[in-house]
């Protein structure tokens, strides 16, 4: 069964890039690719329980919240707190990520990336 | 004379006339030494080639387990020391595999799972392979080193195979595993049951995973990549210290959305240098001209001004290659619709919490799209925390 992975960036040109890096994946049915551009509209979902996934992507740097806000809010939830969030962004400081280890993401990948990368890190975490 | 054959490396030297006391000896000190031998290294059987340049299966393997840096400095000690018997280029790429094991290492060395390094050599050449139980992860280095050692190594998914030594191409598999014999021509009695008939597992190597060729991140890029605000300034606050004519000027840019649209239209409806080259300087530097008024927004205008200038450089080859034209179009209208948030959330909606949330993000997008119609990989070369798991 294809595993859930979401990817929440404002920018479409970012989730058009991942899309196309995980291309592969997607067509043979490894996973299955769902993006929001707002946080603030996959929280309310997976609040609602009209969305799950078994791993999600998330920039940090976001208009309306913080991807790291994002992050301490769906962990914080029981029904996820044990699903892995991989951070895809141009923060690279110790301190943002010593932040995000602190709430419990699962690792951090810095901005630009290269599709190989990406793959490996979704198979690694996925284990697929 | 005896001195002179030891030097070239005669193993024995025996005067005349023959005594037959010492020719025994001599013998049973060579085979004493051949056995010592086989006993330190572990023989290969057919069914255990791990290597792809391994051919010849008839030899022996060791294999390090390295769970940290200490111990990839140990395999580099002994592959250096056995390195030196081989001629001098050889030396050289042993010094270069041993950089590249060591970048792959600290790539890929996690939750204490140690890796292995697995030799299979005979007495002329030595086969190595790097090997990880997770997919392995490159870097930049990683990919200069492995285009140093050229057509001597392979990576795969979760390996990385190298050889020394090795004056071939690279060969076919081994033509030296025998046959299977005749089914019929074994006694009854002596045959196996089909699912434990042991089958040959030599596999032919998988494609090498292509390599693209780097563009290093320069350090003026990095650091707009790389800035962090620590104190974040709402759209609100900033909206109210400027001035009134700039936020005028900004709010005219949304007459530009349409000019975008229509400018990818005319690129999609006659593809050439001349049509991707006006979208670069009429749309886009009308853009970059508005965003560079602003002081807190350079780095946006400096990337769109970066990727106008890339789309001027290769307008010529886009416009030659129908995919990557499609891609680029795809890419170019998602990044205005970016542009188009982003003034919404800042100018109009005056809602984001931190004006610079697009900045380095922006400007990594427009670094991706580079690398797309330039076919090359974008990356930092120094760059030794793009990805780290917790």
């Amino acid at each position: 069964m294809a595993k859930k992975v979401i990817i929440v960036d404002d920018s479409r040109a970012i989730v058009a890039t991942a899309e196309l890096a995980l291309e592969e994946m997607i067509n043979s049915g490894v996973i299955e690719f769902k993006s929001y551009l707002n946080p603030l509209d996959l929280l309310g979902a997976l609040q609602s329980g009209a969305e799950s996934f078994d791993l999600l992507i998330s920039d940090v740097n976001m208009p309306q919240m913080n991807g790291l806000e994002l992050a301490r809010a769906i962990k914080a939830d029981g029904r996820f707190t044990t699903k892995p969030i991989l951070i895809l962004t141009t923060e690279s400081s110790n301190e943002m990520k010593m932040a995000g280890k602190e709430i419990g993401v699962t690792g951090w990948m810095v901005k630009p990336f290269t599709d190989d990368k990406l793959v490996k890190s979704i198979k690694m975490v996925l284990g697929v | 004379m005896e001195r002179n054959m030891n030097r070239i490396g005669v193993s024995a030297y025996i005067r005349k006339p023959i005594e037959k006391e010492v020719i025994r000896f001599k013998l049973e000190s060579f085979a004493s030494l051949i056995q010592g031998h086989e006993r330190h290294y572990k023989t290969l059987t057919p069914k255990e080639a791990i290597n792809p340049f391994n051919t010849d299966i008839r030899h022996f393997k060791t294999t390090f387990s390295i769970p940290d840096a200490e111990g990839m400095m140990d395999f580099g000690i002994w592959i250096l020391s056995r390195s030196q018997n081989f001629r001098e280029s050889t030396c050289a790429k042993a010094d270069t595999l041993v950089e590249l094991f060591y970048e792959l290492m600290r790539r890929n060395c996690r939750n204490g799972e140690p890796l292995e390094i697995i030799i299979e050599e005979s007495f002329e050449e030595m086969f190595v392979t790097f090997r990880c139980e997770q997919p392995l992860i490159l870097s930049p280095r990683i990919t200069v080193l492995t285009h140093e050692l050229g057509d001597e190594c392979i990576v795969q998914a979760k390996e990385v195979h190298a050889r020394l030594g090795m004056q071939e191409e690279f060969v076919s598999p081994p033509q030296n595993i025998p046959s299977a014999p005749d089914k019929a021509a074994i006694p009854e009695s002596f045959r196996l049951p089909e699912s434990e008939v042991p089958q040959p597992c030599f596999k032919t190597p998988e494609e090498p995973v292509p390599i693209k060729e780097i563009r290093v991140i320069d350090s003026d890029e990095h650091a707009i990549l790389r800035r962090s605000f620590t104190d974040k300034t709402t759209a609100a606050d900033y909206i109210r210290d400027i001035g009134g004519d700039v936020l005028d000027e900004i709010l005219d840019l949304a007459g530009l959305d349409t000019e975008w649209g229509e400018s990818l239209g005319k690129i999609q409806d006659s593809p050439s240098a001349e049509t991707i080259t006006d979208f670069a300087n009429t749309t886009l530097g009308a853009y970059v001209h508005a965003i560079n008024g602003l002081f807190e927004f350079t780095a946006l205008a400096y990337a769109l001004s970066a990727l106008s200038g890339a789309l001027r450089e290769n307008a010529r080859r886009i416009a030659d290659d129908p995919a990557m034209l499609k891609k680029l179009l795809l890419f170019l209208e998602h990044l205005g619709h970016d542009l188009s948030s982003w003034r919404g959330h800042l100018f109009e909606q005056q809602d984001a919490q931190d004006i610079h949330y697009l900045d380095s993000s922006f400007f990594s997008s427009c670094m991706q799209i580079e690398g797309i119609i330039t076919d090359k990989q974008i990356a930092a070369e120094d760059d030794d925390n793009d990805m780290e798991f917790f």
